[in-house]
């Protein structure tokens, strides 16, 4: 018995080796299939649960209809715009507070209070300062990604040899030449969690200001959805998240990662 | 001519630890002629690593002075090249742009820094390793990576912080006689710091030993040149003279 579950086990290793998409496939059909399975069974009214096909032809009606893609690239493009930002204000911000004893004297304190202060406590007042609008949404995901790319950068920013700065030094770089080709490359990898963090948390907090705020995007249509009773739609938006997120992160971070810091042997790679 | 000099050098710093101020190097002179090769050995603790850092600029001195040319040094700079105990290279460059480093900084042009780097990496026997970044080489080859990455800024002076001592015994032997030789090709002054009696006295024209932050006593060393170790491991002059080194760091 345990012979032929390693057999089976190293036949998928094979085929994962020679189609990567298996690896992302696979994993997901005993969750879909139990999911149809309940969904077939009755237990619960269709209009409760939908099962994984009706969600999929909703999928194509609003793709055909344009307005899946139009709420998933509203959705995006408030990602990328805030993320970008929060790289923008936040890695520089890292690196002071990371390199500047009295930097980080001054500012961790405040760091530290207005981390705790989260993105959707700060929806209220923002709401009454900028109204439903895109610069609301766009200052609650800088704020949400700011902070785990500012902490993680410092963190990076320290952990660099200070032998590696030292080298650098002694080879005629200045103090700008040393922030570039050491501090940074060498805080490289910890940026890199920062960002992974604040992308994840500014996910999370674009959906839950769309829902509030919302015009559009898939926050904005899952919300819609239930006020419409469209189980099936919110469902679709979900399912939808779970993929973008997935997408980002094995299309954009991973590759990132592979070639920094797992290729210069800073951080292990994992198989 | 003199080179370098250092004039009653000392450094005292505080140790949060202990609470009170520490004497890491009392006071030391020392003159080191152009291309000359000097190794100062002593015992863990005598100041030899300070001395080196505060040459190189990376710590401030505490009383005397550096001169460099008769200059006084204050910071770190690139006519004082360094080689650092745990190699110091960078991770996210080849070892081409590694050595190509200095180079870069002084404003040369891509494929100017690219010549110097191929023309040391082929002086290191190390032509072949040029593409690949340091974690994929060997502790031997990434230290004459870090040797010839000093030596590509041309550098006045050569310091090196136990340069050796984290490689295993066969291929710190032709680490060894590889500087050597590439000494006597270019002939830089270098600042050799060691805790290994037999390695200053196989290197240098001249053994410093120090103790308690203090030179105990200097020793020319008029061994003929080019010096292998095949050669001098036997040799009735290299034994006496590393015994003599051996008791004075023993007795410091």
């Amino acid at each position: 018995m345990t012979h032929w579950l390693h057999q089976c086990w190293s036949f998928y290793a094979r085929l994962t080796v020679r189609f990567p998409v298996v690896r992302s496939i696979v994993p997901f059909i005993p969750v879909v299939a139990f999911w149809a399975i309940v969904a077939q069974s009755g237990v619960f009214p269709p209009a409760f649960l939908p099962g994984p096909l009706d969600v999929l032809k909703s999928f194509g009606t609003l793709m055909y209809k344009g307005i899946l893609p139009d709420y998933m690239l509203d959705s995006m493009v408030r990602l990328l715009v805030g993320t970008g930002t929060g790289i923008a204000l936040g890695v520089p911000l890292g690196v002071l507070v990371g390199l500047s004893e009295r930097a980080r004297k001054l500012l961790w304190p405040l760091l530290l209070f207005f981390q705790a202060i989260g993105d959707i406590a700060w929806l209220p007042i923002l709401l009454i300062w900028f109204g439903f609008s895109l610069t609301t949404m766009t200052v609650v995901i800088v704020y949400t990604v700011l902070f785990p790319i500012v902490l993680n950068t410092a963190l990076g920013v320290r952990s660099v040899p200070v032998v590696l700065s030292r080298a650098a030094r002694s080879l005629g770089a200045s103090p700008t030449g040393v922030i570039w080709h050491v501090v940074l490359p060498g805080a490289l990898p910890n940026i890199m969690t920062g960002l992974r963090n604040g992308l994840g948390f500014g996910w999370r907090a674009l959906i839950a200001t769309e829902i509030i705020v919302g015009t559009s995007g898939i926050g904005f249509m899952m919300f819609d959805a239930r006020r419409a009773g469209s189980v099936v739609e919110i469902l679709l938006g979900m399912v939808v998240l779970g993929l973008l997120w997935y997408i980002v992160d094995s299309w954009v971070l991973a590759p990132i990662e592979r070639a920094t810091g797992q290729r210069w042997g800073l951080v292990s790679s994992q198989q | 001519m003199k080179n370098l000099s250092l004039n009653h050098l000392s450094k005292t710093y505080f140790d949060p630890y202990a609470g009170k101020h520490v004497t890491a190097v009392s006071d030391v002179s020392l003159s080191v002629n152009q291309g000359e090769f000097v190794a100062i050995v002593g015992p863990s603790g005598c100041g030899k690593t300070t001395i080196l850092n505060m040459i190189a600029g990376f710590l401030p001195v505490s009383g005397g002075e550096i001169l460099l040319d008769g200059q006084p040094v204050s910071g770190p700079g690139s006519e004082r090249g360094v080689v650092f105990q745990s190699f110091a290279l960078f991770p996210w460059k080849t070892v081409l742009d590694n050595v190509g480093f200095g180079p870069k900084m002084r404003g040369l042009s891509k494929a100017e820094c690219d010549r110097i780097a191929r023309e040391y990496l082929e002086l290191a026997g190390l032509a072949n390793a040029a593409e690949r970044y340091p974690n994929e080489l060997s502790g031997g080859m990434q230290q004459r990576v870090g040797v010839v990455r000093a030596l590509a800024n041309n550098p006045e002076v050569l310091l090196m912080d136990e340069p050796f001592a984290s490689v295993d015994a066969q291929t710190r032997m032709t680490l060894q006689e590889e500087l050597t030789r590439i000494w006597q090709e270019r002939r830089p002054t270098i600042i050799f710091i060691t805790h290994d009696v037999s390695e200053a006295v196989f290197l240098a024209d001249r053994v410093v030993v120090l103790s308690k932050g203090l030179v105990l006593k200097e020793l020319n060393i008029d061994l003929p040149r080019p010096r292998v170790w095949d050669a001098l491991m036997e040799d009735d002059a290299f034994k006496a003279m590393s015994a003599q080194v051996l008791q004075l760091v023993r007795s410091a």
